[in-house]
């Protein structure tokens, strides 16, 4: 339960504090050591009350232009909101409540990451939409091989 | 709820009749009938929003609307309360008219006319559902009781005087046993000199549960049960359940206890430090708290919402948050919070984008529920607060 506090003081240094607390230099090697755990997990697991999903997601994007890995960035996010509405991984049957599962899932990924991937995601969401994927399918990282052909990498 | 929403027919069927012929009282049995119907929506909508946070999966959401009826259960309860008293002195002034022609019409006119004014500042406030007044009112009933008894009984007192001055003494005696019977309050009343045996009637804030014996009240744990949890979850305030049990328990327990109830009864009712502590962060959040006021579901959507079932009492403004400045130019994207240059995504812009593309990808529109579920999750991701205030405008 959140009650306002992840927006207190310095979040940035306490998302980082956090982070090195646990050993790691940088929010990506935290989320890479934990890959297809949902955000809201991870954001919990650094603070329980004073961080906040979206703080954890803004910096991981900010890392992943810095070392030009949007794509995969990307690909992570779709990752992780997967595994967090269809846990146990795509449904052989979709009925009316997994199909918003699925839904609820895309729709949140392409809300969240950069506006620049718009129109890919709209692409991949159509195409698995029209081919999908096989049942039981369930991502475990961004370099995963249905994934990486959905949305292959083009960063210079 | 159910206990008020019982009481709610019977006074409003009450309320006719009073009043005499001539119409002279009639303002005063008008001004208990025109209660009625906010009485009776308050309720409704309590229940609604009741019915409705039962369907929702999300714990924190369920919660949250559940907190919106708080205000308005309270309100109810003490508007009821009030309600009942005011039909209480009008029935008096009916016995006298009727009974006791030695005391001038003029003089029970003003009587109820001071009557109505300790009133009416109270249910103005319940009946405003401004969460602030509803709560400071509740609190204060036990003390403003004490006052309406107090004039209860010097109208009455001043009738039987007023009778045996006339030299009708076997009649004021008469006169005392009925008010007795008549009475709905007789709960708040201390014994009267001559012991007429006091019956209560009040089944108001107690429902069914609480059960009533001489001038003693019985409260049955299954009502205690059902406050507990109502405090705990931080939708009434244990102040203002305190408030009604001394009503409740009348005189007695007031005099005893002064402001506050035993401490096993408060124990019993949940009012553990803990649980104020928790009331006192919920009451922050809760619209207690000065912070502006923002709406979740973005007003320039209202139709959008609308059509997914946003309407009536779970229309977009009963999700309103308050939020401190800082944190709102935070989640609306403002300040420095922004952490790559590429990220403008504040809080109404994601929020539309992320609903209108899960329902492009699911195929079909979204429930209310489901709405609801995937606004709950994202208010969690984004920090916000899931203490929800109504932001209708009056």
């Amino acid at each position: 339960m959140t009650d306002g506090r992840a927006w207190q003081g310095n979040w940035k240094a306490r998302l980082y504090e956090r982070v090195r607390e646990r050993g790691y230099d940088s929010l990506t090697a935290f989320a890479d050591a934990r890959p297809a755990v949902p955000l809201a997990v991870l954001a919990e697991e650094l603070g329980k009350d004073d961080v906040a999903g979206v703080q954890l997601l803004g910096g991981l994007l900010a890392e992943a232009e810095q070392r030009k890995q949007v794509t995969r960035f990307v690909r992570d996010v779709l990752v992780r909101m997967l595994s967090q509405s269809v846990p146990n991984g795509w449904p052989a049957v979709v009925d009316d409540a997994t199909r918003f599962q699925i839904g609820k899932a895309l729709g949140s990924w392409s809300a969240y990451i950069p506006d620049a991937y718009q129109e890919r995601a709209d692409q991949v969401m159509a195409s698995l939409r029209t081919t999908p994927p096989p049942p039981g399918w369930r991502p475990l990282g961004p370099d995963d091989a249905l994934l990486l052909t959905l949305l292959p990498d083009n960063e210079a | 709820m159910d206990g008020v929403a019982r009481t709610l027919p019977r006074l409003a069927e009450n309320t006719k009749g009073l009043g005499g012929t001539d119409g002279v009282f009639t303002p005063y049995t008008d001004y208990g009938a025109i209660q009625v119907p906010w009485l009776r929506g308050t309720l409704a909508r309590a229940t609604s929003l009741a019915d409705a946070s039962e369907t929702i999966e999300d714990p924190d959401m369920r919660l949250g609307i559940l907190r919106l009826t708080g205000p308005r259960l309270e309100a109810a309860m003490s508007g009821a309360m009030l309600l009942a008293t005011w039909l209480d002195f009008l029935r008096l002034g009916e016995v006298i008219r009727q009974e006791c022609p030695f005391y001038g019409v003029e003089r029970l006119f003003v009587d109820l006319d001071r009557v109505q004014k300790r009133i009416e500042p109270a249910m103005t406030a319940l009946a405003s559902m401004d969460p602030e007044k509803v709560q400071a009112t509740a609190t204060a009933m036990p003390g403003l009781m004490g006052q309406l008894t107090g004039e209860f009984q010097s109208i009455q007192e001043g009738a039987r005087l007023a009778m045996e001055r006339g030299g009708r003494v076997v009649a004021a005696a008469r006169f005392l046993e009925m008010i007795t019977l008549v009475s709905a309050l007789n709960g708040t009343l201390p014994r009267p000199p001559p012991a007429a045996p006091v019956t209560l009637s009040m089944g108001l804030v107690m429902g069914s549960g609480g059960v009533m014996m001489g001038t003693r009240i019985v409260v049955t744990a299954e009502w205690v049960e059902r406050m507990r949890k109502l405090v705990q979850a931080g939708v009434i305030s244990a102040p203002v359940v305190s408030a009604a049990v001394r009503i409740h328990a009348g005189q007695v327990l007031m005099s005893q206890a002064k402001q506050d109830l035993p401490k096993g009864v408060r124990e019993a009712l949940g009012d553990s430090p803990e649980v104020r502590a928790m009331h006192e962060t919920g009451r922050a959040g809760a619209g207690m708290s000065s912070a502006p006021k923002h709406h979740v579901l973005p007003q320039e959507h209202r139709e959008w919402f609308e059509k997914r079932g946003f309407k009536g009492e779970m229309d977009i403004d009963q999700f309103c948050v308050r939020l401190e400045q800082s944190h709102h130019e935070a989640i609306h994207g403002g300040g420095d919070w922004r952490l790559g240059r590429t990220w403008p995504r504040e809080w109404n812009q994601l929020i539309m984008r992320l609903l209108k593309n899960s329902e492009r990808a699911t195929g079909r529109t979204l429930t209310r529920n489901e709405i609801l579920k995937t606004v709950a999750e994202n208010m969690k991701f984004y920090g916000i607060p899931m203490q929800f205030i109504s932001g209708r405008k009056r």
